[in-house]
């Protein structure tokens, strides 16, 4: 049997198909349609509020989670330093940008303050995950936790750019196009349309030949090297797409908030981005937006629902909490683990669909 | 010893003058020159004790949790957890009996007990899968912080140090002599100095059990080869409970120490997980002597950056950290694997 | 010449050397702590030679490969491969210069599927490694991927994912990562273990009909496939090399039948 001498003729198997199928509008999934309309239309359906401060956040949140999820999900480490990333781009737009902090912020127009943010923020991403990826695994959520909390106390002491405790306020987004991306509507489109190139870029970079390098790196370092590559570099790379998503959704992140300050990158935040995508699921990249419409309803609607049973408001953190531990103790996969074996186990029962469950969790739509 | 200073010349003669100037400054006098940069000599040496006994804390809750990641691979990130409720639980103790000393046994068996609970509980179950078991750890770290909150309120609690141990004493240490000729010797509260000596002995018996004694072989075994350790008929699962159970009783130990010569309160569980996290980075990940160095370096960076630059006093220690894992991303004593 | 040989231009690079051996070990050692897993080895290999590499468990074998390939950095002695000195080359950079290796416990992909492995494999060695754009229809290394996978048997299973695989086409997918790329210079790390006596014979065409300019060493513990693919035997012992020579040679050699069949050696 000769192998590599006689392979130039091999005729092209036709079952390739599924390397461009994500491309393809006819193979989107009817679930994926119905989200996605829905999403479109669901500024007719609900008010303001909901649009603005619940799926306006949520959506946000869900990306900095889904940056997470990236690095987690596909190359095997999980990051704490995401929310600090996202902070950072927030920061500097409005250190570069215009704020109510006029001796401090530098005023420039949107269109040079945004790519210095967004370049400022994912070199720090970057620069966070080199450090944290030169030891093995584990330890790179012990660095970044580190490095996340280096950050918040490093923005609470210094006066001079980050304006310590305080922060900045009054970080605006520009009026382009005669609209006022403030209001609920234009904002809640921006995150979406924003939210859906994050997530879009997720499933199409998971089957590319970086995403796929990716995994194997997650699933088994040594060999990936023993196969010429460069795992460290890799990482690294990884670090570079995940730290731009979050720096994205830190601009997002500051616009909705109107402000930034030590407090949105503190430790509890940075916990809560791990969370949030854990809750929702890390093995795929819808997970972390589920994740992220729980936690932002939970975090609206869970005080009152607390105080009408009788338990004391306070007791958030402590909800929190069990949900995440009953998650992570009986579905390591979230929710979306939770969903599929609940539908692995209809589809057992029902004989009418004969389709074959996909058991593969990175391939999506 | 040997080894290092023919491996490394320059770091050596650095090393050695740093300490010879270190030893200077302690005991002889200060000229006129250097008090105008440095300040008091007082204020220095305060620094410094304060940096040592604070190392000494560290050091007390980060060895429990480098002897567990060092045996089991464990990440435990409720360790700080396990620290404050030492702390509180050794408060009420000692409040209520007015024993000191009384709360750190039984603080050290009620943590301990808490460890069993999660290595039979959680870590056996999870074996090898490290990401799951930091992940329930942190949601039992939430979970008991919140639990705490609500038993033990947002106040701040202080242990009292018993009327035995309270009190400063004379050093034999000059910081300064008076117009008349008379020399003035650091006072320092003698708790702290007990309790200084109290963890360089838990320390070096660690050091020494774990060194000279056969479950110390064993565990040490046990770190570089499991299956090893397993085919010679020693219970590992026995082992690893045990190691669990010391080390979250240590955990507990520091929180009463932590509370007599600091304070309790909410957050101070992230606190010392942070330093324990800093500190075994820094020093090297299962090594129990990189634990005392690096828990050293963080307690003198933090006083003497609270002293000589008081804004950047946390970032200092962060600042340690990134260059060593810069430079020896497994840590100042730690192995390359 | 074809698809899988593409990014051969490695091979063309370094082709000024071919007077070289394939891999030169001088005095390489490896120590443990005080335990030394490897003594003193000297070791030389022509192009295109096969060489088998037998011994007792923990006489070092599995040492000797991660010394070569750089997964361990020797403690002493000096590696080169065609005449290059790679003694402190991290692993990729070796493979990139045509090394290969099987593992002895299949190291493979469980979360991808058979043609995601070997397309890795391939991609490994060529160049846009960080490529964002999706390989389409036309991809040349696609193209090589399928290829390897028929020449290994696994056609069949080609979408399936690795962790359902049986244990047997685990170990040939093994192989198949190895041969991706143009590689000069094999090591086998043990590839008959656990296989079934047809699987075995399968093996021994497989490793027989390597082109000829693909070298080898392999280790063995069944002396039967080992002889039957090699053309000259290293005997190792303590971490050392103790008797180079013929295949026929150390059949025949008492010392060597003494230690297997005495004590010295067990079967595992």
């Amino acid at each position: 049997m000769a192998v590599t001498e006689d392979v130039t003729s091999g005729p092209i198997n036709d079952r390739q198909q599924h390397w461009w199928s994500g491309l393809s509008l006819s193979s989107i999934p009817a679930p994926y349609w119905f989200v996605g309309v829905l999403m479109i239309l669901l500024p007719v359906l609900v008010g303001p509020f909901m649009l603005f401060q619940v799926f306006g956040w949520a959506l946000i949140l869900g990306m900095i989670a889904l940056s997470l999820m990236f690095l987690g999900g596909y190359g095997g480490m999980v990051s704490l330093v995401q929310m600090s990333v996202a902070a950072c781009a927030a920061y500097m737009l409005a250190i570069f940008g215009d704020s109510a902090i006029t001796q401090i912020s530098l005023g420039w127009p949107w269109w040079i303050a945004i790519p210095i943010a967004l370049i400022i923020a994912t070199g720090f991403g970057t620069l966070s995950g080199a450090l944290a990826v030169r030891t093995e695994g584990i330890y790179t959520i012990m660095i970044t936790l580190a490095i996340a909390s280096a950050f918040f106390y490093f923005t609470r002491q210094n006066y001079v750019l980050f304006n310590g405790f305080s922060g900045f306020n009054g970080v605006k987004p520009p009026q382009l196009f005669g609209v006022d991306w403030r209001q609920p509507i234009p904002f809640y489109y921006l995150t979406l349309f924003w939210a859906a190139v994050a997530y879009l870029s997720v499933l199409y970079v998971s089957r590319a030949p970086f995403g796929l390098a990716l995994q194997g790196v997650r699933d088994n370092a040594r060999r990936m090297e023993a196969l010429g590559y460069n795992v460290t570099a890799h990482r690294i790379a990884a670090f570079v797409f995940a730290s731009f998503i979050a720096a994205v959704a830190g601009i997002l992140l500051v616009w909705l908030n109107g402000q930034v300050s030590p407090g949105t990158a503190g430790i509890g935040p940075a916990i809560d981005v791990l969370i949030i995508a854990v809750i929702g699921g890390l093995s795929r990249p819808v997970g972390p937006f589920i994740g992220a419409v729980i936690y932002v309803l939970l975090r609206t609607f869970a005080l009152d629902f607390m105080v009408s049973i009788g338990l004391s408001g306070e007791r958030f953190q402590l909800l929190v909490g069990l949900v995440f531990l009953a998650i992570v103790f009986w579905s390591p996969d979230g929710i979306l683990g939770l969903w599929e074996r609940w539908r692995n186990r209809m589809n057992a029962t029902d004989k009418l669909t004969g389709e074959a469950h996909n058991k593969d969790g990175g391939s999506g739509p | 010893m040997k080894n290092f200073m023919a491996r490394n010349p320059y770091w050596s003669l650095i090393i050695v003058l740093a300490i010879c100037f270190l030893v200077w400054a302690i005991f002889a006098p200060w000229p006129p020159g250097f008090v105008d940069t440095f300040g008091r000599k007082k204020i220095f040496l305060n620094a410094l004790f304060n940096g040592i006994t604070l190392g000494a804390l560290y050091f007390l809750v980060a060895s429990g949790f480098t002897l567990i990641f060092g045996l089991m691979k464990n990440v435990n990130l409720a360790h700080g957890s396990l620290y404050l409720l030492g702390g509180y639980i050794g408060y009420d103790v000692a409040n209520t009996t007015g024993w000191w000393l009384l709360s750190f046994v039984v603080v050290f068996v009620v943590v301990g007990a808490m460890g069993v609970l999660l290595q039979v509980l959680v870590f056996q179950r999870m074996e090898g899968e490290d990401l799951r078991q930091t992940l329930v750890t942190i949601g039992i770290s939430i979970v008991v912080a919140d639990l705490m909150l609500w038993y033990w309120g947002g106040d701040f609690y202080q242990i009292l140090t018993p009327d035995w141990l309270s009190g400063p004493i004379k050093l034999p240490i000059v910081t300064a002599v008076k117009s008349s000729g008379e020399a003035v010797f650091l006072k320092y509260p003698y708790v702290r100095i007990v309790i200084l000596v109290a963890s360089i002995a838990v320390g070096l018996a660690m050091w020494l059990s774990l060194n000279k004694t056969r479950i110390g072989m064993l565990i040490r075994a046990g770190v570089d080869d499991r299956d090893m350790l397993s085919a010679t008929g020693v219970r590992i699962q026995r082992v690893f409970v045990l190691v669990f159970a010391f080390g979250a009783g240590l955990a507990g130990v520091a929180g009463v120490v932590g509370g007599t010569f600091q304070s309790l309160a909410p957050g101070e569980d992230t606190r010392f997980l942070l330093a324990s996290l800093v500190v075994v980075i820094v020093g090297g990940m299962g090594s129990i002597p990189g634990a005392a160095l690096g828990a050293l370096l963080i307690g003198l960076a933090e006083q003497f950056g609270s002293v000589y630059m008081p804004t950047y006093a946390v970032v200092l220690t962060f600042l340690i950290m990134v260059v060593v894992l810069a430079f020896r991303p497994q840590g100042l004593l730690g192995e390359r694997r | 010449m074809n698809a899988i040989a593409s990014p051969s231009t490695m091979a063309s690079r370094l082709s000024g050397t071919g007077t070289a051996n394939a891999l030169e070990l001088r005095g390489v050692s490896k120590f443990f702590g005080a335990l030394a897993a490897m003594q003193d080895i000297t070791l030389t290999v022509k192009p295109g030679e096969r060489r088998a590499v037998l011994g007792s468990n923990g006489a070092g074998k599995t040492t000797l490969f991660n010394c070569i390939t750089g997964d361990f950095l020797p403690t002493s002695g000096v590696v080169r491969m065609f005449g290059e000195d790679v003694t402190k080359f991290p692993p990729h950079d070796r493979i990139r210069r045509g090394l290969r290796r099987t593992y002895q416990i299949s190291l493979l992909f469980g979360g991808l599927t058979v043609i995601d492995n070997v397309y890795l494999a391939c991609r490994g060695v060529s160049r846009n490694r960080f490529s964002l754009i999706r390989p389409g229809r036309s991809d040349a290394l696609m193209h090589s991927a399928a290829d390897l996978i028929d020449a290994v048997h696994l056609g069949e299973v080609r979408d399936t994912l690795v962790s359902a695989l049986s244990y047997g086409q685990q170990r040939q997918l093994e192989i198949a990562l190895a041969l991706a790329g143009a590689p000069r210079f094999i090591l086998f790390d043990e590839p008959a273990a656990g296989l079934s006596p047809a699987e075995r014979g399968d093996l021994i065409e497989i490793l027989n009909n390597l082109p000829g300019h693909m070298g080898y060493i392999i280790i063995e513990h069944d002396m039967d496939v080992a002889l039957r693919v090699s053309e000259s035997v290293s005997m190792m012992h303590n971490g050392r090399i103790f008797k180079e020579g013929k295949p026929e040679e150390i059949e025949a050699d008492p010392e060597v039948q003494e230690l297997y069949l005495g004590g010295g050696f067990t079967h595992g």
